[in-house]
Parts: structure tokens; sequence; C-alpha cells
């Protein structure tokens, strides 16, 4: 990641207490715990959930992640069914989603299986802020179908 | 100035895809042009104007300043002083070229008012060249209640030369201990210019106000300049 090389000093709007030195972190809500990254970590990224401004309120999705290119976001694939009502079948369609990806999860691959839960706007297309990785299964590829 | 907007519309889509235009530009959707806050040459006077948005409010475009109030944060005191230079922007080097007032500019500012607050609350001297008139003890006594404001403050050591009593003078020795000033600042403070950075912004509220930089971020501004000249 091109952090080191940022042209403004990085540090954390820390609103609140004043004397606090540590990173301030805070807990997602939901029953999601905060990853121990977050709080020993010393990265700063200000729409992380766990450090930064940004509050998880809304819808929560599960997708598997299928491309890790951008700067602190990933793109994830949300697969899911659709009832065609005249043939009484389904068929199986797809969605990508961008979403932002805090440093504090660190060994993140393609083809996990994350959690991603609605906050505002942080770009044009993203909304949504990952709050939990969980590992893929062996032999998963990332194009193919997998329900949840 | 109809012809800044705010909308989305003429963007794409996330899939590449153009958008058709469903309708003509809205005064609610209206942008207006940046106000480039320059810092007031020495002569002059500062330049505001207000312009009325959108709910019936007011915004002050700065448009020529050449003071804010700046806080010394691990001090915990904020003085109005004299913004001289900008000196160093994340953003954009064309902004320091042409002394341009943003949020998040390094700027030198004026450091006597700082200076005055930090040698009469501590009765240091602070970064005073070495050949500085001997006259510890002046001759002036203190009125009743040690009143420590009646210094001259173009005096050389105005409110350290006045005797205090013993009850008084313990006040500030217990201040001393906690006065050390770093050097990277004690060499700011010996030249008279403090890096400080802004922090609100001058084209919404018409202030420069911000804080002077310290520590690690100080550091890595310095850095930033230097290598900048450098080049």
């Amino acid at each position: 990641m091109a952090e080191l090389n940022e042209r403004a000093f990085q540090k954390q709007e820390v609103r609140g207490k004043k004397g606090r030195r540590n990173h301030y972190v805070k807990n997602v809500g939901l029953g999601f715990k905060t990853p121990r990254e977050a709080i020993e970590g010393s990265y700063v990224d200000k729409k992380c959930p766990f450090t930064g401004n940004v509050h998880i309120r809304g819808r929560i999705f599960t997708g598997v992640v299928t491309k890790m290119k951008m700067q602190r976001t990933i793109v994830i694939r949300r697969d899911y069914l659709h009832f065609v009502q005249k043939y009484q079948r389904y068929e199986k369609r797809h969605k990508n989603m961008s979403v932002h990806l805090s440093p504090c999860f660190r060994d993140v691959e393609l083809g996990d299986i994350v959690t991603v839960g609605e906050c505002r706007p942080l770009s044009k297309t993203v909304s949504f802020n990952v709050i939990k990785v969980s590992k893929a299964r062996g032999g998963s590829k990332k194009t193919s179908f997998q329900k949840f | 100035n109809m012809g800044i907007t705010r909308d989305r519309t003429h963007k794409r889509r996330k899939t590449g895809g153009r958008r058709e235009q469903l309708r003509k530009k809205r005064k609610f959707e209206l942008g207006r042009p940046p106000s480039l806050t320059k810092i007031a040459l020495a002569g002059t006077v500062k330049r505001v104007h207000t312009v009325r948005v959108r709910g019936g409010g007011i915004k002050l475009r700065g448009l020529r300043l050449d003071t804010g109030n700046f806080s010394w944060p691990s001090r915990g005191v904020a003085r109005k002083t004299r913004i001289i230079d900008t000196v160093y922007n994340a953003s954009n080097n064309e902004l320091v070229r042409t002394k341009t007032l943003v949020k998040n500019a390094i700027v030198l500012i004026d450091a006597t008012p700082f200076r005055q607050w930090f040698e009469s609350h501590y009765l240091l001297p602070l970064a005073r060249k070495k050949e500085k008139k001997s006259a510890p003890k002046a001759a002036d006594k203190p009125a009743d209640g040690a009143d420590k404001e009646g210094a001259d403050p173009g005096a050389a050591g105005g409110p350290i030369s006045f005797t205090r009593s013993k009850k008084t003078m313990k006040k500030y020795l217990e201040r001393q201990k906690k006065a050390e000033v770093p050097p990277a600042l004690l060499e700011q403070f010996a030249s008279g210019r403090l890096y400080a950075c802004l922090t609100s912004r001058p084209g919404q509220c018409g202030r420069a106000d911000g804080y002077i930089l310290e520590g690690k971020e100080l550091d890595f501004y310095l850095r930033k300049i230097r290598a900048k000249k450098t080049k």
C-alpha cells in the first residue's frame, strides 16, 4: 500500500477525550468483534469502521472477495438466486460491490468470504465496509456460484 | 454563478455507461467558484465578502486574510497572530507559490504573542539571544497582588524582571518544571516564526485559524519542506 508516500501527515481525528494517547478504537456493534489488529495497530484510516469516522448501520451482507487491486478497497461478489414465476425455477444472478477494506484485516485473499455492513457513502461507488473476514473453503474458485 | 454544479447526473455509472440528462441544472445544485484566499500583504486590509446561501444563511468568503487565531496544542493556549507566508500544501504546490490559504495548508506565523505568553506564564526567557540586559531584579516592585501584566512588552525580559514575593514565585517555580520546549520549536521561536497548520476553511468562514505544529507532525512537514527546497 502506498501509504508511506502520503503528502499530508496521517493522523486520527479523535473526538472526545483530549488527553488520550492511545489509538481510538470503537466497538462496531451488532455483535461484531473488533479485530486485534485494529486495537494494536498503528495505521490511520478514517474510513475504517473500528478506528475511523464511519458507523455501521443499515444492511449487512456477505460476499466473496473477487478483486483486491484498489487501495484499501476490494470488490466482492454476491451471488443469489432469482425465481422465475413462469417456469417455477431459479436462475443464478450476481452483483459486484466495491467495499472498503480496513488495514486491520491483513490476510485477506481472493475467495475469502467477507461480511460487510452499510455505512455512509465513502466514495462514488462505495457505501459498505468490511467488518468480518472468514477464510475460504479449500478449493473453491472465485467465479463459481456460492450461495450462503 | 450557474455554471458550476454539484450534481452527479453528468457522471458515468459504475458500469461505465453514460447517463442521460434528466433535467436542466437546478439552483439547489449550484456550486460557486473557489475563493483562493490570499495572504493580505503588509499594507493592505483584509477582505471578506458575504454570500447568501441556501436556506438563508451566510457564508463569509475570505479573500484576503492577514491574521488568524492559532493555538499551541501542548500548552493549551491560543493567540491571534499574523500569517506571514505559506510554506507547504499537500494537495497542490501551486497553492504554495500563489500564497493561497486553504485548510491544512502549512503556514508561517508570527511567534511574538506566543513568546509573550510563555515568558509571562513561566517567567523564563524563550529563545532569547545570549546578550540580554542583565537586570534580573529591576527596580520596580510589584503592586500588592503580584501584578505582572504591567510590563512593557518591548523591554528586554519584561515580565521576568519583576521581583515577586516568595509566595507568588512558588506558583511560577511549579510551572517552570513543565516549561521545557523541544529544540525544533526553540529554533522557530529564535527566528520569530512558527510553523502552523490551518484548520479552518477561509473560503467558508472567513477565518484562517489553526494550530502550531509539534512533535511527529512537525518533523513530517519539516522533512517535506526541506525535500522541496533541495530539489
